[in-house]
C-alpha cells in the first residue's frame, strides 16, 4: 500500500515543464481538457490520464514528477464521485499543500441530489483544496477549464514567480458555510 | 372466392408495410406479370387492397395461396411477435440423416394423425432453415387462419424456434416435432425475444467469439484518439485487459440483438443491516429484468468501461454463454438455471 502511493517530490522538475494528471472515471471530459491543455505554447504541457488511482506500477520509472492532481467529477454519478473518494488514499500527503484540486462536472443538471454536492463540498474543504465548476459539453466550456486548470498547473509547478502552489491554495481553497447541514429551500 | 378468402387477404395486406408489398408479392409469385406491373403502389393502402382482390378474384386464389403470401412476408420479415426458442434431446441414431423431404412428409403425416383438421404450410429458406406455418383446427372445425403459429427448424440441430403456439396445441406440436426429428425429448431453451435473428444468432452462436488467449493483438492501437505525445495514458493496460474479458464474456465485433434478461430470484434476503427480512426463512422472491435495444452491447460495454467489475459475473456472461435469457436463481447456485420453467410432457 506504501509503495503505490504518488508523491509529489520526488523526482526533479523538468525545464519549463508542467505535468498534469486528471482522474475521471469516466474517461470522457478529460479527453477533451487534455486536446485544450496540450495547445498552450508558453509553457510544455505534460498530460496524464487516468481512470483511478492506484497508477500502474510500470509506469513508476517513466512518470515525470506530477505537479497537480485534477480529480473530475461528474455529479450525476453516485460512482464518479465513490471513485473519486476512493482514489484520494494513494496520494501522499504532500499532494495536499495545494497540489490537488476537484474539477465537477454537470452541477446543474436536475438530477443531482443536494447531498451529493454538499459532499463534494466537504470533502474539497477538509482536503483544503479548490473546487471548480467546469461545463463539458460545449467548446468553449471545455477552453474555459483548461485556462482555470493552466492557472493553477502554473503555480503549482514552480513556474509563476513569487508564488507557490501552497499560497495560491490558501486563497482558492473550498469553504463550507456554516450553516451546510440546516435543511434548505427545496 | 369466398368471404374468409377476403377477409384474410384483406388483413394480411393491411399487416403488411406499403414499402415492402412490392417485393412481397414479387416473390409470392401468384400474379402474372402484367398484374404486377398494373399495381401502383403509390395509391392508398385500400385502393391496392381492392385492386388486389380482383387480382386474386381472377386468378381463383384459395385460401392455402393467402397462407403462403403470409408466410413469404414472415420469412422475409421475421422479427415481429414474440419468438420462443426450443431445444430438441436425446437424438436417436438416425437424427442427424433427416433431411428437408422426409422431414416435411414425417411431420405433415404426424399431425395429421393427431389432428384431423390442420392446414400446413412448409418452406425452406435461403439458409437452410425450414419453416412451417400451422393453422389449427379441431376434429369438428376447419382450421383457423387468425393465429396461425410459426416454427422454425434448423435441420442438422437441435434447435426450434417458434412463434405465437398456444398451450393447448403446444403437445401435438411436440409430439409431430419429435417423430419426425427422431429425437426423443423437447425442453424449453429459456430463450425468448421479439427478434428471430436474434435468438437464433445468439443460440446457434453466429457471431464473433473471442477465445481466452494468453498474448491478444495490440488491441491499445485500436483506440488511438489521442496522438499527441504529450497526453498519455496511464492505466493502458488496465483498459486493454477490461476490453478483452469484455469481450471474451459477450463476444466481438456486432452482437445479437438481444432486448431483454429476467432474473427470477428465490434466494434468502442477505442484507445484515436489516433483522426483521433475514430472520425469515422462506426464500425472498424477486423478478429482475433487464432491457435495452441491445442489451449484449450495453452489457460488453458496460465491462469494458469498468462499470461491471472484471472478470465479467457468471450471471450475466451465461447469457452469451448458455445462449439463454431466462435465469431462476436459487441457494444452491446458478446451476438451477437449467431447471426448465414449463414442465414438457
Amino acid at each position: 500500500m506504501r509503495m503505490s502511493l504518488l508523491k509529489p517530490f520526488s523526482k526533479l522538475p523538468g525545464l519549463n515543464t508542467a505535468n498534469i494528471l486528471l482522474v475521471e472515471f469516466e474517461e470522457l471530459f478529460q479527453q477533451s481538457l487534455a486536446d485544450a491543455l496540450v495547445e498552450e505554447t508558453a509553457v510544455t504541457v505534460n498530460v496524464r490520464l487516468a481512470k483511478n488511482l492506484p497508477l500502474p506500477k510500470e509506469n513508476e520509472e517513466v512518470r515525470p514528477r506530477i505537479d497537480l492532481v485534477v480529480f473530475i467529477i461528474n455529479m450525476t454519478s453516485e460512482l464518479s464521485f465513490q471513485s473519486a473518494e476512493a482514489s484520494l488514499k494513494y496520494l501522499d500527503s504532500g499532494f495536499f499543500l495545494g497540489k490537488v484540486c476537484f474539477m465537477v462536472t454537470n452541477a446543474r443538471n436536475a438530477s443531482v441530489p443536494t447531498q451529493r454536492l454538499d459532499s463534494v463540498r466537504k470533502l474539497a474543504a477538509s482536503l483544503h483544496c479548490s473546487l471548480l465548476f467546469a461545463e463539458d459539453q460545449t467548446p468553449e466550456g471545455v477552453t474555459n477549464a483548461a485556462e482555470r486548470l493552466l492557472t493553477i498547473l502554473k503555480v503549482s509547478a514552480g513556474l509563476v514567480p513569487m508564488t507557490t502552489a501552497l499560497y495560491l491554495s490558501n486563497l482558492t481553497r473550498c469553504t463550507v458555510p456554516p450553516d451546510i447541514d440546516q435543511p434548505t429551500f427545496d | 372466392m369466398d368471404d374468409s378468402v377476403k377477409s384474410l387477404l384483406q388483413r394480411l395486406i393491411r399487416r403488411i408495410p406499403s414499402q415492402l408489398l412490392k417485393t412481397t408479392l414479387e416473390k409470392w409469385g401468384r400474379l402474372t406479370a402484367e398484374q404486377q406491373q398494373s399495381l401502383d403502389f403509390t395509391q392508398s393502402k385500400w385502393m391496392l387492397t381492392e385492386n388486389l382482390l380482383a387480382m386474386c378474384e381472377e386468378n381463383e386464389c384459395t385460401l392455402r395461396h393467402i397462407a403462403e403470401l403470409e408466410v413469404t412476408y414472415i420469412m422475409d420479415y421475421p422479427n415481429q411477435g414474440m419468438w420462443y426458442a426450443y431445444q430438441l434431446m436425446d437424438p436417436e441414431d438416425d437424427a442427424h440423416c433427416v433431411e428437408l423431404i422426409q422431414f416435411k412428409e414425417q411431420f405433415k403425416t404426424h399431425l395429421r394423425e393427431l389432428v384431423r383438421h390442420v392446414s400446413i404450410i412448409i418452406k425452406k429458406h435461403t439458409d437452410e432453415a425450414a419453416w412451417i406455418r400451422i393453422a389449427w383446427g379441431d376434429t369438428y372445425t376447419r382450421p383457423s387462419h387468425m393465429k396461425p403459429t410459426y416454427i422454425v427448424h434448423y435441420l442438422q440441430s437441435p434447435y426450434v424456434f417458434v412463434s405465437n403456439l398456444t398451450s393447448k396445441n403446444k403437445p401435438l406440436l411436440s409430439q409431430a416435432l419429435l417423430l419426425s426429428t427422431r429425437y426423443q425429448a423437447i425442453k424449453d431453451a429459456n430463450l425468448s425475444g421479439r427478434k428471430l435473428t436474434a435468438i437464433r444468432d445468439l443460440l446457434m452462436r453466429q457471431y464473433q467469439q473471442v477465445f481466452p488467449t494468453k498474448y491478444p493483438s495490440p488491441l491499445a492501437e485500436e483506440n488511438q484518439s489521442i496522438t499527441n505525445p504529450q497526453i498519455e495514458k496511464e492505466q493502458d493496460k488496465n483498459a486493454a485487459n477490461r476490453l478483452q474479458l469484455a469481450r471474451e464474456a459477450f463476444g466481438d465485433g456486432t452482437l445479437p440483438q438481444l432486448q431483454s434478461a429476467v432474473y427470477k430470484l428465490e434466494t434468502k434476503f442477505r442484507d445484515q443491516t436489516n433483522k426483521t427480512m433475514t430472520a425469515r426463512d422462506e426464500p425472498f422472491k424477486c423478478v429482475v429484468k433487464f432491457a435495452s435495444t441491445n442489451l449484449l452491447e450495453s452489457l460488453r460495454d458496460c465491462a469494458s468501461s469498468g462499470f461491471a467489475s472484471a472478470p465479467v459475473t457468471p450471471l450475466l456472461s451465461s447469457i452469451s454463454l448458455k445462449g439463454k435469457n431466462y435465469f431462476v436463481i436459487t441457494d444452491n447456485g446458478p446451476g438451477a438455471a437449467t431447471q426448465t420453467r414449463r414442465s414438457q410432457n
